[in-house]
């Protein structure tokens, strides 16, 4: 892991906001190259806008985000007003990123190649033989060449998740950005998708991960970083956050998982059990 | 600009005109009891009698009211049968919206789970009875917002029977034109009536649809 | 000059003189009926190509006007005034009938000085009807396509252009599409109506032919059986594009409701 020099994403002191209801607050948080950074939480704890906020697919109110040390979103006007980026500078500034998704937002009139290929030709410009290249290529990593000539309907949740897997990697991201990349899928197909993040992470994949899977949270994190109510809490290694939490709020999260998954002998079982 | 004495003085013969359209419509929404019957007998008939219906509806629903009307008023006296223009476009109005109603009611019944109708045969319920206290209750309230939205289609066509010479609202702005020479408000006036009635209607059967919500629980 | 319209004693003159512009069409005592029909299905058949043509070219305004009006009412400005200005528009052209549409259309420009030839004033009429109720045909379909594949196209750096060419359109052509073809039927049985205003369509010339030969029964039941052929072809048109688009594109297509199921009027 390298941190000595920039971060690839930063965020300081975001801030955001639906309406009067306050998602985020004071959010500082960096990604630094090749690490795998967990975020995890209960429901409403703004973990999946914090992750939405790192490529501006949410807008934030407050604070700053930077990707690979340029500002995204929003510039500072020399008026000293903060001012909207247009598209094109954002589109520009999201380029190293790649994002997963909960529901996939395959396209469904197109094929897993096509699927794969789009992003390439339309956004990058790049040639189709280039582009079908390249996305042969992901989709070969994903293990799903032989179905690039299917539509999604004819694919299975954990084959169209690897599809969605193939999309982001086509591009060559930097970073990849996972939105509860398994919330969506039946229990029998969460593995295989599991199983590609993780021989991604050993490859040295800079990833950010929202999930509930808390076991492989703890196999394939650098480093976790538990959110409450739309703050940072705490961020720590999976062995300080999931395998023998401390921090009394981490403990309470954790119970329902250690009653059925974690090993008994961490800290954590023994305050479920008590 | 715009007269509203003129109006004023208009607003008399315009509510008997509208009453006439609105009597036009009361009596074409005995199409709603004939469109019943008529789905009535595709589910529980046969496969011919089925088709039969198709066949019916396809007729009303893909000729224009118009010619219809033109059918019923004209060309009905040479086989003896001569109605007034009243009695043609009301007869014409109910036939024509009988077999919307009898579209809108198929597809509700349609929108009813197969499953249901096939534990409802299992459990050894007659295929009458499975009409009556399953689909039924369960269509019906399906069909009211669409049942509605028709309502508005049948009293657009009304304005028709102004061409078979009934005095209902578009007729009688059309003698009130002709006779005085005044175009603008008599028009102004025509259209927002039907565009008031329009917007009664919606707003009732939404109403509607909303009460019946609220007494099965499902309201929103 | 100022027109005559329908209700007023002088109308009914009118109609003979059109038949004479025909020709004399025999009174047909003698002849069976076959020759009869052969006699003036000539005839029949022109009014229907007019009826035809004049359904096309309204069809083709709805739909142009209809997009125009869809794109306006999303473009963002004050007060929401363009959406609500919309929102109106759609309002008045589905909430009063055609046939007030058409009279206002035809016979108000002449009060004000402006002689509109008929067949354009019907056309306008046919025209502007139908882009209301295409408008919010293709606002259904817009709204259908999941919002997620949007963000999706978004982030991967699609700008909104190519992601509306190659992410939603694709997707509302395959929704739309019944809901176009019944809207199409439905302009081709509302174009019935331009008859009222001298437009010698497949309505009007069957009009005409009986003011010739007094036998109306047969004569308007063939001429509601030419609609229905006409309605016809255009579902079987509609039903082959269909094949075509869906085999393309081959998604299941996002549901969208038809100007009849459309629930209720503004």
């Amino acid at each position: 892991m390298n941190t000595s020099s920039n971060p690839m994403i930063e965020m300081r002191n975001v801030g955001k906001s639906f309406g009067a209801h306050r998602v985020l607050r004071g959010i500082n948080l960096d990604v630094h190259s090749g690490e795998v950074l967990v975020l995890i939480g209960p429901s409403g704890s703004g973990k999946t806008t914090a992750l939405r906020c790192m490529n501006f697919l949410e807008h934030h109110d407050e604070g700053q985000v930077r990707i690979k040390g340029a500002t995204l979103g929003y510039r500072v006007a020399p008026t000293g007003q903060r001012v909207r980026d247009s598209d094109r500078e954002i589109a520009a500034a999201r380029s190293p990123l790649a994002m997963v998704f909960q529901q996939f937002n395959l396209w469904p009139h197109m094929t897993a190649l096509g699927n794969v290929m789009a992003p390439l030709t339309l956004a990058r410009g790049l040639s189709p033989e280039r582009a079908r290249a390249q996305a042969m290529a992901a989709l070969d990593r994903v293990g799903l060449s032989a179905k690039a000539d299917l539509r999604p309907a004819a694919l299975s949740g954990g084959q169209q998740q690897r599809v969605g897997i193939a999309r982001a990697l086509a591009g060559k991201p930097e970073v990849m950005l996972l939105d509860e990349p398994t919330s969506a899928l039946d229990p029998e197909l969460v593995d295989e998708v599991l199983e590609v993040i993780l021989s991604l992470s050993r490859e040295g994949m800079t990833m950010v991960m929202v999930t509930h899977e808390m076991s492989f949270a703890a196999k394939v994190a650098s480093r976790i970083a538990f959110m409450e109510k739309g703050e940072l809490v705490v961020v720590g290694s999976a062995d300080e956050i999931i395998r023998h939490p401390t921090h009394p709020r981490i403990q309470t999260f954790l119970a329902p998982w250690v009653r059925r998954s974690l090993p008994a002998d961490t800290v954590a079982a023994e305050v479920a059990a008590a | 600009m715009i007269d509203f004495e003129l109006i004023a003085s208009l607003l008399p013969s315009f509510g008997q005109a509208a009453l006439r359209t609105m009597a036009l419509v009361a009596v074409a929404s005995s199409g709603l009891v004939l469109g019943f019957v008529i789905n009535a007998l595709r589910v529980l008939g046969g496969p011919a009698m089925g088709a039969g219906v198709m066949v019916w509806i396809s007729v009303w629903r893909f000729t224009p009211f118009l010619a219809q009307l033109f059918v019923v008023y004209f060309g009905l006296p040479a086989v003896g049968l001569s109605l007034s223009p009243f009695q043609a476009a009301a007869l014409t109005l109910a036939l024509y919206s009988a077999a919307y109603y009898a579209e809108i009611f198929r597809g509700c019944w349609d929108a009813v789970p197969k499953g249901q109708i096939e534990a409802a045969e299992a459990s050894g319920i007659s295929r009458f009875s499975t009409f009556r206290s399953i689909e039924m209750p369960q269509a019906l309230v399906m069909s009211v917002p669409l049942l509605a939205n028709q309502t508005i289609l049948v009293l657009k066509e009304s304005a028709l029977a102004s061409i078979i010479t009934y005095p209902e609202l578009t007729l009688t702005t059309g003698r009130i034109v002709a006779e005085r020479f005044v175009y603008v408000e008599p028009y102004l006036l025509l259209a927002c009536t039907y565009w008031l009635m329009t917007l009664a209607i919606g707003a009732a059967g939404r109403r509607l649809a909303l009460h019946i919500e609220i007494r099965r629980g499902t309201a929103q | 000059m100022v027109r005559v319209p329908d209700g007023h004693p002088d109308r009914r003159a009118a109609d003979a003189d059109d038949v004479s512009a025909h020709g004399s069409i025999a009174l047909a005592t003698d002849f069976t009926l076959a020759e009869r029909v052969a006699g003036y299905v000539p005839l029949l058949a022109h009014g229907a190509a007019t009826t035809l043509g004049v359904s096309l070219v309204a069809i083709g305004i709805g739909f142009a006007l209809g997009a125009a009006l869809l794109g306006v009412s999303m473009s963002p400005g004050p007060f929401a005034l363009r959406r609500r200005a919309v929102a109106l528009y759609v309002s008045f052209f589905r909430g009063t009938p055609l046939l007030v549409q058409l009279l206002m259309l035809f016979y108000l420009p002449s009060a004000a000085g402006v002689d509109l030839p008929p067949p354009i004033a019907a056309l306008l009429a046919l025209g502007c009807n139908s882009a209301a109720f295409q408008c919010e045909i293709l606002r259904a379909g817009l709204a259908a396509v999941p919002r997620g594949q949007v963000e999706a196209a978004a982030v991967f750096g699609l700008p909104a252009r190519k992601i509306f060419k190659h992410i939603q359109l694709p997707q509302i052509a395959v929704a739309v599409w019944p809901a176009l073809v019944s809207e199409a039927i439905d302009v081709l049985k509302g174009s019935a109506i331009v008859s009222v205003i001298a437009v010698t369509d497949l309505a009007r010339t069957g009009r005409q032919i009986v003011a010739g030969n007094f036998r109306p029964l047969e004569v308007y039941v063939m001429v509601a059986l030419i609609y229905l052929l006409l309605s016809l072809v255009v579902v079987a048109v509609g039903w082959s594009v269909r094949r075509r688009l869906t085999g393309r594109w081959a998604a299941r297509a996002p549901r969208v409701a038809t100007a009849t199921t459309a629930g209720l009027l503004p």
